[in-house]
């Protein structure tokens, strides 16, 4: 199903939940009537053209027949006019009878997989304990030890030694700004991009022109999973896998609002200024 | 030979032919439903030739198959100078399931449809026959959902590497480019082409390539399938009606079918090949992952009917029955007069 729509399967087969698709050419024109349509383009890679919705559509049917036929289908679920659709995948037993497999949320024209629950405490848990264990080994490098005197800290900064070799190495990179600046310029550019969503997708620099599958893990790997050519402006992203990527400023906002979310993780492109906190 | 027209009370009037009327009818011997096609004289000069070869044909094949998706030839009887065959009785075709709006063929159904087709084809084609007229309307299916192919009027064997056939053969919506380049010597080919085009019906609902003229037929196979060359057709300007087409581009199959399987696709490629050797044939397309692959084709009861059927049910018998009461009482039921 899904390797015949995107050229490249591995990405959307790894996690769902961090990828997103928009194809700019629909976005200034979506509203309730055509949404379906935009989520049923080829090339999104959240769209199974499997689906019933698709076998009535190609054989030229009424979409009232969804109703009576079983298995997979899609529905719009919830319209907040001008800005928010949310759409369900569903099983369906009976006229009835249907059972969610999941929901996508299109908002600003892009289009996301919601998280389980399972899925979101996950992913907390393990921001939680990866943060936990930095700091342990961040303490854990200033502890010394001496056979006569035991142990004891020392914290005079970049003593060399047993501290980690990457520490030494990022610290330079941190001077340009404090902690405080680099959170608040993000905090500022999040709200900036709140307002303006369009310009920010069509300016990410990974875009190639043409259909853009996007990673953007830590290794860099955005600029060669650009495919596809075939269509202009579609563009699907992926967010980092690895949670340990999710530095403490992704941290400090991922508790507003969805929307904030979203651009947070947008915001996250440059990789090499996260690799920096690690 | 009284007792043949007696056996047959015909029931209802079911269609007429350029050949044939055909009745529906209770074989009063075995209380089984049939369908009787009376042949028609025609003109004095046709008479002349005897029998209607169309008729022949399939009196000749039909007379030596035996396939669950193959219309049974049950008896074949004359009157005067009448020829009358007696079929199975088929309540539905396959074109009246594609045509009927309220009903959704679903990726099962078409594979049921396909797998039932493929075997009876196969079967004709191992007994060195091509059927030459392969259509929705030729695929009978009864109320049990089993499909049969019919119409063996413009079968013929194959194989004589000799033989010249004639290359006017199958509906033009489902003849394959080779026919239409006018080739003599052809094979199983111009069968697997029309299945695929059937395929493509069954998935689209509307035909495929709904040509107006022969012309117009070759060049709508070119647009989906680009314009064949010297290299991927060898011989194709060798054929006697072969002309020059503006080039097209190849169409991406999957775009057309779009929510056609990846195995689907492949069947159809395999079945809509431009240069017939390529094509593969019965056998070899109903070992294709399609067929193995989820999901399971659906099982013959379950198959959709139309909906004029399942109402027809519920109301003829008693119209009828009152129709009958009102002509000779009840209490005879009419005689077929062949």
């Amino acid at each position: 199903m899904m390797p015949g729509r995107i050229g490249n399967l591995p990405i959307s087969a790894e996690n769902p939940l961090g990828l997103s698709w928009h194809d700019s050419a629909w976005i200034p024109l979506l509203n309730p009537t055509n949404i379906m349509d935009y989520f049923s383009e080829r090339s999104n890679p959240f769209f199974d053209r499997t689906c019933n919705n698709e076998v009535v559509k190609m054989q030229r049917l009424s979409m009232d027949q969804l109703q009576n036929m079983t298995g997979l289908e899609y529905i719009l679920l919830h319209v907040q006019e001008p800005i928010l659709y949310v759409i369900r995948k569903q099983h369906r037993h009976s006229p009835t009878q249907a059972t969610p497999l999941a929901d996508y949320y299109i908002i600003a024209g892009i289009v996301y997989q919601a998280p389980d629950l399972a899925s979101v405490l996950n992913s907390r848990l393990l921001s939680a304990v990866h943060h936990l264990q930095c700091s342990f080994e961040e303490t854990m490098s200033y502890s010394r030890y001496h056979p006569s005197k035991g142990y004891w800290w020392d914290f005079k900064a970049n003593k060399p030694g047993q501290s980690a070799p990457k520490e030494v190495s990022s610290a330079p990179k941190e001077e340009p700004s404090t902690l405080f600046q680099r959170q608040r310029v993000d905090m500022l550019l999040a709200e900036l991009m709140r307002q303006f969503p369009l310009p920010v997708s069509q300016t990410t620099p990974n875009q190639t022109n043409g259909v853009t599958v996007k990673t953007e893990n830590t290794d860099g790997k955005a600029g060669d999973k650009s495919t596809d050519g075939n269509v202009n402006n579609i563009t699907i992203k992926q967010e980092p896998v690895d949670p340990s990527s999710s530095d403490m400023t992704n941290g400090s906002l991922q508790g507003h609002s969805e929307i904030k979310t979203e651009i947070k993780q947008e915001n996250m492109k440059p990789p090499p200024e996260k690799k920096t906190r690690l | 030979m009284e007792e043949p027209i007696l056996r047959y009370e015909k029931i209802d009037f079911l269609g007429e032919g350029q050949f044939a009327t055909v009745y529906k009818a209770k074989d009063v011997k075995t209380d089984k439903i049939v369908a009787v096609k009376k042949i028609k004289i025609g003109s004095r000069l046709e008479a002349q030739d005897g029998i209607n070869r169309t008729a022949l044909r399939e009196i000749k094949l039909l007379q030596e198959l035996q396939h669950i998706n193959l219309i049974g030839l049950l008896d074949v009887f004359g009157q005067k100078s009448n020829v009358s065959l007696v079929f199975d009785f088929m309540d539905t075709d396959l074109e009246i399931i594609i045509k009927d709006n309220t009903i959704v063929l679903t990726p099962a159904n078409v594979k049921a449809y396909m797998i039932m087709t493929l075997k009876g084809l196969e079967y004709l084609h191992q007994n060195w026959i091509l059927h030459r007229d392969l259509k929705p309307n030729n695929l009978l299916i009864n109320r049990e959902g089993i499909l049969k192919i019919g119409d063996f009027g413009l079968a013929k064997a194959f194989g004589s590497p000799t033989r010249i056939n004639t290359h006017q053969v199958v509906t033009r919506w489902y003849r394959a480019p080779e026919l239409l380049f006018g080739a003599r010597q052809y094979g199983t080919g111009v069968d697997m082409w029309a299945v695929g085009c059937i395929l493509a019906e069954l998935l689209l609902r509307v035909p495929f390539l709904p040509g107006e003229t022969d012309l117009d037929q070759l060049s709508r196979i070119f647009q989906v399938f680009g314009t064949p060359t010297e290299e991927n057709w060898p011989g194709m300007k060798s054929l006697t009606d072969y002309v020059q087409f503006k080039q097209f581009p190849a169409q991406q199959l999957r775009h057309i079918f779009s929510a056609a399987s990846d195995d689907l696709i492949i069947l159809l490629e395999s079945l809509l090949s431009l240069y017939p050797p390529k094509r593969c044939d019965c056998t070899q397309a109903l070992q294709m992952t399609y067929f193995s692959n989820k999901p399971a084709p659906t099982v013959g009861t379950k198959l959709p009917m139309p909906s004029n059927i399942t109402k027809m049910e519920a109301e003829k018998p008693s119209l009828k029955r009152k129709l009958l009461d009102n002509i000779d009482g009840g209490s005879l039921a009419k005689r077929l007069q062949f």
